[in-house]
């Protein structure tokens, strides 16, 4: 076969086309003889699917199954969570903590459409929803600095509380941006790795900042 | 056929539009309607996407990734030869959800930008997009129709 292994193609060949998909084709529900069952089936698998990614964020190893399988459900808890427990931190916060929790919300969830439309315009290979749903569920050992960081500050917000939080901080900041760049560096060409790296660097910093800048009143 | 699944088309939806109205009412605190109104939004997507298109109209719509890692976006239509009187009335409902709620949350943003009250004005642009996601998806689904209906974005 020695013929065979000579003759490999270089460079990319664009294929076109349409793809017609059958009308007829079997649905997913004609099998299905009540409503429940279906939508009881439907919730169990997304549920799985996202404790699963979970998983894979704190044992992060690049797999393409998990990132073919993107939602955003993980993301929005993160988010949501992380958004309640940095309520009423700041110097003036005489209201309720609308302004921060919105605040939250919007600078998580800007800042990964940008990094994402960053990294789709070097060239990324990664389709848009999958990394909004990557760089949000690395958002999780941020909420778990949060949570400690707030379980330490009931001790007391003395010195030695300080470098504790600002060490779990560092600690988890770290494990976020490794963790999103084990999974969305490898869609990029190498040369423009550290472009990509730098954005969610920097997203994950902001997000570390407003943890350990969090005094509650 | 589908009482469940129509009364849940416009449950979550219905309930996020007037938690919106009326959160002064139920809580003084805008975290909690904020958080409510979120879900009920993320909730009605979901049931929406998944559930009641399938079972009252036959239609879906999905994004798939495959090996190389492109994504796709599939419009699937079921073939319809005859059409119950019953499955007419939930169509009918089905799309009059669909489409008025978006145009409420539209309505909501012009309301939130011009009475300067921006704290709610990242829930109601989620309220919208998710809203006109599904919209757009259905309306795909349903001009699809018999001919090549799968294609392939490449930016998103």
């Amino acid at each position: 076969f020695a013929d065979l292994a000579d003759m490999s193609l270089s460079g990319d060949i664009t294929v076109e086309g349409e793809i017609t998909v059958p009308v007829g084709a079997p649905s997913p529900d004609e099998d299905f003889s009540t409503l429940d069952e279906p939508v009881r089936e439907t919730i169990m698998r997304d549920l799985k699917a996202v404790g699963k990614k979970f998983v894979h964020v704190m044992y992060p190893k690049k797999s393409s199954t998990l990132l073919r399988d993107w939602d955003l459900w993980g993301p929005l808890v993160l988010c949501v969570s992380l958004a309640l427990m940095l309520q009423g931190g700041s110097a003036d916060s005489k209201e309720d903590g609308g302004p921060q929790f919105a605040e939250v919300f919007v600078i998580i969830w800007f800042g990964a459409v940008v990094i994402t439309l960053n990294s789709k315009l070097l060239g990324g290979t990664i389709s848009f929803f999958q990394s909004l749903c990557v760089l949000g569920y690395c958002v999780l050992p941020l909420t778990v600095a949060m949570l400690v960081c707030r379980l330490v500050l009931l001790a007391g917000a003395g010195t030695i509380s300080f470098v504790v939080r600002l060490l779990v901080v560092l600690a988890m900041f770290a494990w976020s941006t490794l963790a999103s760049t084990a999974f969305l560096a490898d869609s990029q060409p190498p040369n423009r790795k550290a472009l990509v790296v730098y954005p969610i660097f920097l997203f994950y910093f902001v997000i570390s900042w407003m943890i350990l800048t969090f005094t509650p009143q | 056929r589908h009482p469940l699944a129509t009364f849940f088309h416009l449950f979550f939806r219905g309930s996020a539009i007037v938690t919106y109205l009326f959160c002064d009412w139920f809580s003084n605190s805008f975290v909690a309607c904020f958080v409510t109104i979120l879900l009920l939004l993320s909730f009605d997507f979901w049931s929406v996407k998944n559930v009641t298109g399938r079972l009252l109209v036959g239609l879906r719509w999905r994004n798939q990734i495959d090996e190389d890692g492109k994504s796709h976006w599939v419009f699937e239509a079921k073939e319809v030869s005859t059409v119950a009187a019953s499955s007419e009335v939930e169509a009918q409902i089905f799309w009059l959800g669909l489409i008025i709620c978006p145009v409420i949350w539209t309505v909501f943003f012009f309301s939130t930008l011009f009475s300067l009250k921006l704290k709610w004005l990242a829930l109601v642009i989620a309220g919208i997009s998710l809203q006109t996601a599904n919209l757009y998806g259905y309306i795909h689904c349903k001009l699809g129709g018999q001919k090549s209906i799968s294609r392939t974005t490449s930016f998103v």
